[in-house]
């Protein structure tokens, strides 16, 4: 529910379709559900269709969750 | 009334049903013992058949032809048995290019002059149109064993340790890609003659017994050792050898790389004291570069296969059930 | 696939474990889920006070057999190409299956997206093209988009079995089961991209479930347990997130938008459950153009499940494999039954594997 991997934006082809590539295997993708896309944009992609951007700064959200492990795991952090 | 289903043809639990289904109607008198890759018909010879129907018929690193020599010539020399006589089948469909039948048995030949392997006897029958789809080959191979004593899975020990020739999977993830419209660049099927590095290694007396990873992947090759031998078997995730490209193949369609079939990968069983000699042959010869020591034999949980996995945990490999379909759930 | 560093590993196992000092019971409800806590081994890593359920999660493994049975019975017909995803393949009918019908010579073809299905189309103008729908929220979208292209291309020869689900209804179902203790929910993560976090806000605020919505990394899942723990060791039950990389708190608008164009609920049968209210998609009347079940005025035959079958508890965590009369005999890995054991990681094709050789104690 769901096998979503992945993909970087390679080249917008038109308004809905775009090339990805995940670990050097290139695919055409559908970009209907997710506006604004550029190339060079970390995404994921399901049954072909781009479901969404990956934020990869997204570290921060979980701090307080990972504060809360390292004390529990006795860890001086 | 049964029908058989494709998922019978894909390695795995379905084709050992099968394979059971065929054999159990043989009297026990006249069926070989010790059927593994080939069977010894007496001290030093042995024999093997392999069919090939793969479609596509040409893929990035071979044909159908190269396959057929290199199928059943593998079977043999997993054994250690040098591949002398082929007799060799072809089934053709009405209307098939004979240009396109010339260059796949041209690709044969290629392997048979490597081999030094003869062909001995053949027959071609051709089929209306729509009865098969274009070609198959069968290929029959015999030869005679090369090793002190014939290698087989028996002569594995609890601590014997487990290595693979090359990446997994190659074979597999690149059919996959054609079937599915994946532009995979730099993937190519792992297709290849195993006698050229398998020949350097016999002498090793430590080397117990070597397996084709064909239908149904290494994990399939590994049931079939635990199972067959009623030993348990322990590897690790992170020393299986995958390539990018199969690893992101397997990530798109939803397979998993262990059950993909390899057309060029060993597994081999080795004592320990003989694991690093090992290691060192094959690391001389370029279809080995990615050879790797990926688990061992184990004493405990008899007839199953554990992996510990790249977080540390602990699962079973088991055989795949039926032909892998791309998933999306 | 990420090479994520196991060091990390160590310290929310150690964590997971101080905090789950009592028994707890967690259950996830996704098909990946399944297979990646499967593949990682998980449940190997987690102390006995942990328990998983494996809920209800596989949209192709919960499709109830009358809904096959008319989905097949479409198969037959003449000049008729079906599209399917590879998943769908294997699930039984009453008495067939599209694996079976393939092999009986019926035009079948696995598609790895919906959007190929307008191709298959347009190249074949004089066959009709039906496209087997299933998944839950993370796939309606792609088969919505598809409905609206063919609106807009004018195919006549195209139409959809519409299977899809929807998550929360299933998810309300077993929250608020009495039989089940259920502490604390692994949220699937790429449902929640679509639908992001105010859909699960009830299991929170009526039944006072912890939840979490995790990634499929072995990291992310682990991650998303400590969290459970943490909620229900400090009574906070609460919709929180491990996988913030992919999941918006108010998920996919453009997603959203277009399933609302396209899709109403409707009732739904799960396999092994029943009906569930509200917790199927539906084609709205201005596509009935494109609904197979309208077009071919399909009547989808309720099925009773097959004598002895007790998927519904097993997948409810209510039972073990092991308690329902049909495991192992009547329904294997290799003749399937209920979707615990069609799915090749549902709980009882999980423990069909042990039980052939006993669990396994592994050497620590």
């Amino acid at each position: 529910m769901c096998l979503a991997i992945p993909y970087r934006i390679i080249e917008l082809l038109d308004d809905n379709r775009a090339f990805a590539s995940t670990g050097n295997v290139k695919a055409e993708v559908r970009t209907d559900l997710v506006k604004d896309l550029e190339v060079g944009d970390p995404v994921l992609v399901h049954a072909g269709f781009v479901i969404e951007k990956i934020d990869q700064d997204y570290s921060e959200e979980l701090e307080g969750l990972w504060a809360n492990i390292r004390e529990l795991a006795g860890e001086d952090q | 009334m049964e029908k058989i289903t494709i998922g019978h043809g894909s390695g795995g639990r379905l084709t050992q049903e099968l394979i059971g289904k065929v054999l159990e109607l043989f009297p026990p008198q006249l069926v070989a013992q010790d059927m593994e890759d080939c069977t010894f018909v007496n001290d030093y010879m042995a024999m093997t058949i392999d069919s090939f129907t793969v479609t596509p018929r040409v893929f990035p690193g071979g044909d159908i032809g190269k396959l057929a020599v290199c199928g059943s010539a593998n079977d043999l020399a997993v054994r250690g048995i040098e591949p002398e006589h082929m007799a060799m089948s072809l089934v053709m469909e009405e209307g098939f290019d004979l240009d396109e039948l010339r260059g796949y048995i041209r690709s044969a030949v290629k392997v048979c002059r490597e081999l030094g392997l003869k062909l001995s006897a053949g027959d071609t029958k051709v089929v209306p149109r729509g009865a098969i789809d274009g070609l198959f080959i069968t290929t029959c191979s015999v030869g005679n064993r090369k090793t002190p004593e014939p290698l087989g899975m028996t002569r594995l020990r609890p601590g014997d340790q487990l290595v693979v020739s090359t990446s997994i999977g190659r074979h597999g993830a690149t059919i996959g890609a054609s079937r599915f419209n994946l532009d995979a660049e730099g993937l190519r099927s792992d297709c290849a003659s195993l006698w050229s590095f398998i020949r350097k290694i016999l002498h090793l007396k430590g080397l117990r017994c070597l397996r084709d990873c064909t239908r149904g992947g290494l994990g399939t090759s590994l049931c079939e050792w635990a199972e067959g031998t009623g030993l348990g078997i322990e590897v690790r995730e992170e020393g299986i050898p995958v390539s990018e490209e199969v690893s992101a193949i397997c990530d798109i369609l939803g397979f998993d790389p262990l059950y993909l079939a390899c057309e060029g990968c060993a597994l081999i069983g080795v004592s320990p004291a003989d694991t690093e000699e090992l290691l060192s042959i094959l690391g001389e010869d370029p279809l080995c570069e990615d050879a790797a020591v990926i688990g061992e034999v184990v004493e405990e949980h008899e007839r199953i296969v554990g992996m510990k996995t790249r977080i540390g945990g602990m699962r079973i490999i088991d055989m795949p059930v039926g032909e892998m379909l791309p998933r999306i759930c | 696939m990420s090479k994520k560093d196991p060091s990390r590993i160590e310290p929310i196992l150690k964590a997971i474990s101080k905090l789950a000092r009592r028994p707890v019971v967690l259950m996830e409800v996704c098909g990946t889920h399944t297979v990646s806590i499967f593949r990682h081994g998980i449940r190997s890593l987690l102390p006995s006070s942990i328990k998983l359920l494996s809920g209800p999660g596989c949209p192709v493994c919960v499709t109830a057999q009358g809904d096959i049975d008319a989905a097949l019975s479409l198969s037959r017909m003449k000049d008729t190409i079906i599209a399917t995803y590879g998943d769908m393949l294997r699930v039984p009918g009453t008495s067939t299956s599209l694996m079976e019908e393939r092999s009986a010579g019926r035009d079948i073809r696995i598609v790895t997206s919906s959007s190929q299905c307008l191709d298959i189309a347009r190249q074949n103008p004089g066959r009709e093209v039906i496209f087997f729908a299933v998944g839950f929220e993370t796939t309606a979208p792609a088969t919505a988009s598809m409905i609206v292209e063919a609106a807009d291309l004018a195919l006549d020869n195209l139409s959809v079995i519409n299977f899809h689900k929807r998550t929360p209804p299933v998810l309300d179902t077993l929250a608020r089961e009495p039989d089940l203790q259920i502490d604390g929910f692994i949220l699937p993560g790429h449902v929640s991209v679509i639908l992001g976090h105010g859909p699960y806000s009830f299991l929170a605020h009526k039944y006072g479930k912890a939840s979490c919505i995790a990634g499929f990394e072995g990291e992310d899942i682990l991650l998303a347990i400590a969290d459970l723990c943490l909620q229900i060791e400090g009574n906070q039950p609460r919709i929180s997130s491990v996988y913030p990389r992919a999941v918006r708190p108010e998920g996919n608008a453009t997603a959203l938008e277009l399933m609302e164009k396209v899709f109403r609920p409707g009732d739904a049968i799960w396999r092994g459950i029943g009906s569930i209210p509200d917790s199927g998609l539906v084609l709205r009347d201005k596509y009935s153009l494109f609904d197979a079940a309208v077009k071919w005025e399909l009547k989808i035959p309720e099925v009773a499940p097959p004598e002895g079958c007790r998927c519904g508890e097993v997948l409810s965590g209510k039972i073990e494999p092991l308690d329902c009369p049909l495991f192992g005999t009547a329904c294997t890995p290799l003749k399937p039954v209920g979707p615990c054991m069609v799915s090749s990681e549902g709980t009882c094709a999980a423990y069909f594997r042990f039980a052939r050789g006993g669990k396994p104690e592994w050497k620590k």
